[in-house]
């Protein structure tokens, strides 16, 4: 599993992914961690494949029991699936995920995690004194779903939003917009629904200050790569699959 | 999955359709008691030793009927059980494969607790579905014991039958259809006890 510190300040972000001995029939997708002094909080903790590589890797930045949050921008399984792991490995940990998907989720396995439903209009999560704000991306491309912006770190991590798929060990950043595109075009377009729900969501991220878009699937975009991909976005037509 | 839990899972599923199997035949029993009963009556004196055969016939049937429903009940719990257990090893064994790849990590250590508590918990569900076989097969020895007593009265049955005249046929075919379906019985029960016998407390 490959480790990339995104943000180093008062608290650190941490990019997993490509890791070489995943089976190559599953999907790869990038896992991230927030570290405070003593808590750690995991997005996108992954599939149930991903479980011992990911748990692993995470133990070169905090130790088991600093694992208190957990976050599911939706509920599909190369997100959270392995939950029922997690369930049983953290004795004291939170789940922050859809309120709409609680039901779906638990089939994973949600027996000792305490799961803290999210509103649809999204919230603020505070780890240690991390704010972190939830914001709402239904329909992209999860009926509900939900970003994590840190305001501090000018990081947003936009789940399925920016997604593209890799040859295993490619870069963690994209280097060349024009050329990335169309790794994103085809999933872009056949994955989210709606331009309405697209729209809605370019105009609400363009007010905030970020500096790296951190998706589930693919490379980050840095510097000036976050405009070119909201703009990008913002032209493109989705919900092309009818 | 492993050979192991795939065989237990299906031990468990086996139960429960072998024992519907026996709930189909021990309802033809109670209902061959009764028409039994109604030939007995018919027959008066000459079918005079038959009559509280039938009662008994019917008796067993309805007792068989209550095992069999509450070893259904109990088969359900074991089956619970065992994807509890199922599910419990699986982590077990992704927590082992976990401490091998964090070998050097800063805070590997950390996992040593969850993997000492997932380990007692695995060896806990191991144990007390050792446990729940062997009340299980003790549950089912009765229903043989049952099947059993069936063939004698079935035995019993045809000798009283000799003895009715012109009812002689239709109390032999009671007897003859009371003695297939314990010998069916028999039969599937054996088949769950064997199927079960590997795991139990030794
Ligand atoms: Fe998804």
């Amino acid at each position: 599993m490959k480790m990339t510190k995104i943000y180093e300040g008062a608290h650190q972000w941490i990019m997993f992914g490509r890791d070489e001995n995943k089976p190559d029939n599953i999907i790869d997708s990038n896992q991230y961690i927030v570290r405070t002094a003593n808590k750690c909080l995991l997005l996108e903790p992954g599939g149930t494949e991903l479980f011992a590589p990911m748990m692993a890797a995470v133990l070169h930045h905090a130790p088991v029991e600093q694992i208190t949050d957990l976050f599911a921008s939706h509920q599909d399984p190369d997100v959270i699936s392995s939950l029922g792991l997690w369930d049983q490995a953290l004795s004291n940990a939170k789940l922050h995920a859809p309120a709409l998907w609680e039901g779906y989720i638990r089939h994973f396995g949600c027996e000792s995690i305490q799961y803290v439903p999210i509103p649809d209009n999204g919230e603020t999560i505070k780890i240690e004194s991390v704010e972190l704000q939830i914001i709402p991306a239904h329909y992209l491309h999860s009926p509900c779903g939900f970003h994590v912006y840190d305001p501090q770190a000018k990081i947003l991590m936009c789940g399925s939003v920016g997604s593209a798929f890799e040859a295993p060990g490619a870069p963690v950043f994209v280097e060349r917009f024009d050329v990335h595109v169309e790794k994103m075009r085809y999933y872009h377009q056949r994955m989210m629904p709606s331009n309405q729900a697209k729209r809605a969501w370019v105009d609400r991220v363009r007010n905030l200050d970020i500096d790296i878009l951190a998706p589930q699937h693919g490379r980050m975009f840095k510097g000036d790569d976050v405009k070119r991909f909201l703009d990008w976005f913002d032209s493109l037509q989705v919900g092309t699959g009818i | 999955m492993n050979s192991q839990t795939k065989s237990q899972f299906i031990a468990v599923a086996s139960i429960t359709s072998e024992l519907s199997a026996v709930m189909v035949v021990a309802k033809e029993i109670s209902l061959a008691a009764a028409n039994a009963k109604a030939i007995a009556f018919r027959a008066g004196d000459k079918a005079k030793g038959f009559q509280p055969i039938t009662d008994f016939i019917n008796e067993l049937a309805k007792e068989t009927i209550e095992l069999v429903t509450n070893i259904n009940v109990y088969a359900l719990l074991l089956y619970r059980l065992t994807v509890n257990e199922y599910r419990r090893t699986a982590a077990y064994n992704r927590f082992e494969q976990v401490a091998k790849l964090a070998v050097g990590a800063r805070y590997a250590d950390s996992m040593q607790e969850p993997i000492s508590t997932a380990r007692t918990i695995m060896q806990d569900c191991q144990r007390q579905f050792k446990r729940d076989v062997t009340q299980l097969l003790g549950q089912l020895e009765a229903v043989m014991h049952h099947a059993r007593a069936a063939r004698v009265i079935a035995a019993n049955s045809r000798i009283e039958a000799s003895q009715a005249g012109e009812y002689l046929q239709s109390l032999q075919a009671v007897a003859e259809s009371v003695d297939k379906a314990a010998h069916t019985i028999h039969d599937n029960v054996q088949r769950c006890r064997i199927a079960l016998s590997i795991y139990r407390n030794s």
